[in-house]
This record gives C-alpha cells, structure tokens and sequence, in this order.
C-alpha cells in the first residue's frame, strides 16, 4: 500500500475514534432510558432502533421520534447526543478537510502521481533538468516534436509555471533538487525508455554533478549539458558526457564564420535553423576593427576564436584587471561616447555589446550607433524578454543565449546527422564550401531547404535494403538524382557507417545496409531517397530498368498479355 | 512507560475479555448472552482496529488484520441479532442464538491471537 494511504489512516485515527465513541455512547444509553409504548406500557430500545436512531441523528438527517414517541428522558438524552454527535461530526470533516490541505499530504500525493506517470511512459523520453529559458525553449522544441518529457527544478515557481503554457505534451514535472542521485532515479533515468539527460540549470557546477551521477548510474542514456566555463566543460568531457554546449564558444564561431566564411555560415544557418525562431544573420560581417565592450564569458570567448587576419580587435572593459584582459584595453563600460571614441569607434566597422547587462549593452549600441551610422551591431541579450528592446534599436545581430543552446539540444536529439553534419563541415575548404553553397542555391531556388535522413534497415527503407540483399548495387548518385524524377533532386551531405562520418559522400560511393546517410533538399519537394525507400517497382523501374507501368495500365497490359496468350 | 502503549493494550486485552465474557455461558441459551456485552466487544473491537490505522510495522499490520477479522465477526453477529428480533420478536430462537455465539467464538479467536502477538512483541522489547 502506499504512503498516502498510510497518511490518511494515521491522521483519521483520532477523529475516528472518536465518532465511533460518541455513537456508542448515544446507542447505549438509548437502549438503556426506558420508554413508553403506545399502549402506556414501559418500553426499551433495541440496539437495532438505537443504532438506527443514531445513525440518522448524527448526520443531521433525523427522521424523527421511532418507533413511538419519546418520553421526556429520552428527549433529554437525544438532546445531549445531538450537540456531542455534531460537534465530533464537525472536527472529524475539519480533520479530513485539513489533511487534503495539508502541504506534506499533497506532496505525497504528487510524489505518488509523479511515479505513476513515470511508470507509464512508453515511449523514448528525456529528462530536462533546470527549467529556465533555456530548458523552457528545449521543452517546448521536444514537446512540438511529441516527445515526452520530465521536468526537474528545484524552484517551485518554475515548474508550477509549466501547467500554465500551451503544450502538446504536458511535461511530468519533479520539484526537486536536481544534484542528488535519487531525485534522477525518482525521474526515471534508469527507466529502458530514458533516452537521455538535458542538463541546462543556471549553474555549471550543478550541471556538472548532473552529468557525473548520469553517467555513473546508467552509462547508456545521452547526456547533454551546458556549460559557460571552459574548465568545467573540459572535466564534462574527461567523463564521457556526450554533448557539451557553450553559448559563447557557439556564437564566437559563427562570428568566425560570418567573417572568413560566410557561404559556410549561410549552409549551417540553413539546417541550424529548420525549427527555430533563432535569427541569423545572412549577411557577411565585414572585417577591420571591432569594438567590443565587455571582457567576460562571450568577449574572451572572442578574444580567442576569432582569426585575426584582417581584424583589429579593440577590447573595451570597466575592470581590465579583474576580467584578466589583454593589454591595450580600453578602460570604461563602453556606454559613454568618450570611451567608445577612445577605442576608435569612429572608423570601426563592427561593434559587440557583449557584456552581461542588457541595459548597458542597449546603451553601447545606441551610442555605437549614433557615432558612427555605418557601423554593423552585434548584441548580447542575457534575458530573452529584452529580446524585443534588441529588435528595437536595430540591433544587426543578435545573439540569445537561451535560444542557441536550446537550438543545439534540439538538433542533437533529433537530427543528429545534422549536428555531425555541422561538427565536422568546418574542415571543408572554402572552394568546396562555396560549390556546396551554390549547389544547393541551385536546388532550391536560393531559398531555405530541409534535410532528409535515410536510414538504411529494414523498418525504414525495405525496398532498398531488398534491393541491396539480392546482391545488387545502388551508388549514392542513383538515390539522389535521376534524369526522369528531375524535380526529386536532393543532395547528399552526409554517410554515416560504421559510426564513421564521411562528409559530402561521392556519389560513385555504394551503399550498404545500416549506412545513414543526410540529404538536402528542397522544401516541399519530392526526395528521390525518400521516395526509392519503400517503393521496390520504383526502384526495379529506374535503377534495373525493368519497365513498368501504373497499376491500371500494368492491369491492362497484363489482360492484354493474357488474352494474347489465349487466342 | 509508553502511554500510546498502554491504551493499546488496555483496548485490545478489554476486547478480549468481553468477547470472552459474551461467549462463555451456555452455546444456544439467550438467557447466557447479554446483548449489552456483544455492543461492548464490537465498539472496543472498533477502538481497537482505528488505534492501529497507519501502523507501518509488521507487528501493527498483523494485529491489524486480526482485529479487522474480530471486527467482521461481531458485525456480523450483531447484524444475526438485527435480523432475528425483527418483527417485534422479543427474545431469541435457539438456532439464531447459536450463529451469534458461533460467529462471536471466531472473534473470540482473532482477538486470542492479537492479545499473543502482544505479549510476543513485549518480550522482544525486554531482550
């Protein structure tokens, strides 16, 4: 039996003790008052009238005087039952009435619906842990793709927040401390559906402790962590924790990109961004000197990963010493003219407000601005409620922490493919990056295309892993195009065997079942992959040339055949 | 000297002792069973089962159990009881008499066995 059950009993007992003693009390001493019957002659109670008597006294319903009046004695005696019967009454309903209030029954109670909901869940879950920004926007991403979902945060008015959003999936919430052990074994983190553990609360140390205990306690599941500190990230890693995001490192390589590779950019913008309300920037960031105010997280971050050829890098800090920052920073918060003069503001061609206050970095840009009109913004949002005040001051690129790591999460979990895809797509040379690029301009009418996963077994592509075991070959070209599905074009962009990535696959490579491999196509278009997959007359059509026909013509050709065959 | 205890066992051995003392008496003779002592049996019978509502141990859950058994059979013999002086019948037939006595000998047993599994769990305390 369960605690509540237990709870319940333990707190009735008292007040049904004393229930049970009042009725005894009124039913013994009916049955002992003597009364009269109608006849005049003296009367007891039975202990089956009294009983009854009571019964329907003590809930107030009260049929009356049975079965013959009462003698004044009685009455007297009914009198004292009354008073004592609903006064009990009373403290017994107050009693359970105060126990459904009671905080540590409600939490029994939750902790009981909780399991439950837990046991239930058939189908690959993950396990959320902080639910900030970022775990609301990764939640919402999963809840869309109709993934389950288990939310834990130690802040009441967090979780209790999540009953009040518009979800296809409501998550199963736990508000509970995050770093001990039982609480991720209590959200099912050894359950056979747990699919893995996003680890996104405020604080790293915490996420940290997160990743340890989820790989000590079950070593299959995927853990996923934020991490904003480079030592922290880098003891994630020496564990084995599967994807380790920084926000900073991520934004600081795009702005690397955006300047030296810009088609590069454009492509994983592309396939970064299928879901998501993130905002890239389209336009290539021009190279010269750049500006930035504040020396923290994202300015180091900077300071490290950008290449500096061509890119003069003036570094504007309130406290250069503290922050540890290079020499020749410019000392000042970046919010007045004259600061911003010193560092050259005049003929800059980029400016970064990328302190951790929106208020400041609102006022670096405006006044960036205001010097100098030509110059290109880029603002670091720390709260994403100011997103809108970013938009307003026009701001050229924005950069929401929140929303970028959400966005990573979300293409680790259900793109991976895209995400190796990003990972390794830096060491394509630029001559090669821009054929990519303008191949699938060329695709797609230079709008945004999608990407397609093929995955070759028996579940999702029967026709073509038949194909392939009757000894026949298929290249990666004959899947990807062919003269006759013109419009079905698609571009392969990655194969995945052996858990080997091989980035932009030749397209005389042959297939073998359990590859992987990742298109790219046009949006609403057919996919040539897609549709050879589970088509085997297709396949036998355009790949062994047989020839075939609709099935009303095949029909008719087939009654045609046969009657020939019979005159 | 635990109070909590001692109502405990005072309730359960005072169950007992009028379970015994409504059955002792003659098995189908109404004169030997006052209806007094069987109200007596089924309300500290009662006291003595909510007393241990929500008792986790294994000692509190058996002793639960054999209390609710008790329970159960003094309701019943009181609802025989209902039942035969239905009708304005005033005193009992032999027959109802002996169900009564019957049922309320099986109490009788139930609350033997709660009283033993006291004085076994007493004793484990003393050690």
């Amino acid at each position: 039996m369960s605690d509540v059950f237990f709870l319940v009993l333990r707190r009735l007992r008292a007040p049904l003790i004393l229930l049970i003693t009042v009725f005894a009390v009124a039913t013994l001493g009916l049955t002992l008052i003597p009364g009269v019957d109608p006849n005049g002659e003296p009367w007891r109670m039975s202990f089956f009238h009294a009983f009854y008597f009571v019964s329907f006294m003590g809930s107030t319903i009260g049929f009356g005087e049975i079965p013959y009046a009462f003698t004044d004695a009685q009455r007297a005696w009914v009198l004292v039952c009354i008073y004592i019967s609903v006064v009990s009454w009373l403290y017994a309903i107050g009693n359970i009435i105060r126990l459904l209030q009671d905080p540590t029954f409600q939490q029994a109670i939750a902790e009981r619906s909780f399991q439950r909901n837990i046991g239930r869940l058939e189908v690959p879950f993950y396990i959320i842990c902080g639910y900030g920004e970022t775990g609301m926007l990764i939640n919402r991403g999963l809840s869309e793709m109709g993934i389950p979902t288990v939310v834990i945060d130690y802040n009441a008015d967090q979780t209790s927040s999540i009953e009040l959003e518009d979800l296809s999936f409501t998550p199963i919430v736990l508000t509970a401390d995050t770093t001990e052990p039982n609480n991720l074994l209590a959200a099912g983190l050894n359950h056979s559906n747990c699919n893995g553990v996003i680890a996104v609360t405020e604080n790293d140390h915490t996420n940290l402790q997160i990743a340890v205990a989820c790989k000590l306690l079950n070593t299959r599941v995927q853990v996923i962590c934020r991490s904003e500190i480079q030592d922290e990230a880098e003891n994630m890693a020496s564990f084995g924790t599967d994807t380790i995001i920084n926000p900073y490192l991520t934004f600081a390589a795009r702005l690397n990109l955006l300047v030296h590779n810009p088609s590069l950019h454009r492509i994983q913008n592309w396939f970064i961004n299928q879901q998501s309300a993130e905002y890239l920037t389209e336009r290539a960031l021009p190279k010269g000197r750049w500006v930035v105010c504040g020396y923290g997280r994202l300015g180091k971050a900077i300071q490290t990963h950008l290449r500096k050829d061509g890119i003069e890098l003036v570094i504007v800090e309130a406290e250069p010493e503290a922050r540890g920052a290079p020499e020749g920073t410019i000392v000042g918060r970046g919010t007045e003219a004259k600061t911003l003069h010193e560092a050259g503001i005049m003929d800059a061609t980029v400016v970064v407000a990328a302190t951790d206050d929106d208020a400041n970095n609102l006022s670096i840009l405006i006044t960036a601005q205001q010097i100098n009109s030509n110059i290109y913004t880029i603002g670091r949002v720390n709260k994403e409620a100011n997103q809108s005040l970013f938009v307003q001051a026009k701001c050229d690129y924005i950069m929401r922490r929140s929303q970028l790591v959400a966005n990573e999460v979300l293409t680790t979990i259900s793109r991976p493919l895209v995400s190796k895809f990003i990972k390794y797509s830096s060491s394509l040379s630029d001559e090669d990056t821009n054929i990519l690029h303008d191949d699938i301009c060329e695709l797609t009418g230079n709008r945004d295309p999608i990407t397609w996963r093929l995955v070759l077994d028996e579940q999702e592509s029967p026709a073509i892993v038949r194909h392939l075991a009757n000894g026949r070959t298929l290249t990666i070209s004959q899947v990807s195009h062919n003269d006759l599905l013109e419009n079905a074009k698609c571009i392969p962009l990655l194969l995945l065997r052996g858990g080997v990535s091989h980035l932009l696959p030749a397209g005389k490579i042959e297939l073998q079942i359990g590859d992987e491999v990742l298109f790219c196509l046009k949006r609403y278009a057919h996919n040539m992959a897609q549709r050879l997959a589970d088509n085997t007359e297709l396949i036998d059509s355009l790949i062994n040339k047989n020839p075939h026909h609709i099935p009303l013509f095949r029909w008719l050709s087939r009654r045609k055949k046969q009657q020939q065959e019979l005159s | 000297m635990n109070s909590e205890k001692v109502l405990f066992a005072f309730f359960i051995i005072l169950a007992l002792s009028l379970n015994f003392g409504f059955f002792v008496g003659h098995f189908a003779d109404p004169e030997h069973h006052h209806p007094y002592e069987l109200f007596g049996a089924i309300i500290v019978s009662l006291i003595c089962t909510f007393l241990k509502f929500g008792d986790r141990t294994s000692f509190g859950s058996t002793v639960l159990a054999a209390s609710l058994v008790a329970d159960l059979q003094l309701i019943a013999a009181a609802i025989v009881w209902g039942i035969a002086g239905i009708n304005g019948v005033e005193t009992l037939g032999n027959s109802a008499t002996a169900s009564i006595v019957s049922l309320a000998g099986g109490a009788l047993v139930a609350n033997l066995l709660s009283v033993i599994l006291l004085i076994i769990e007493t004793s484990q305390l003393r050690k």
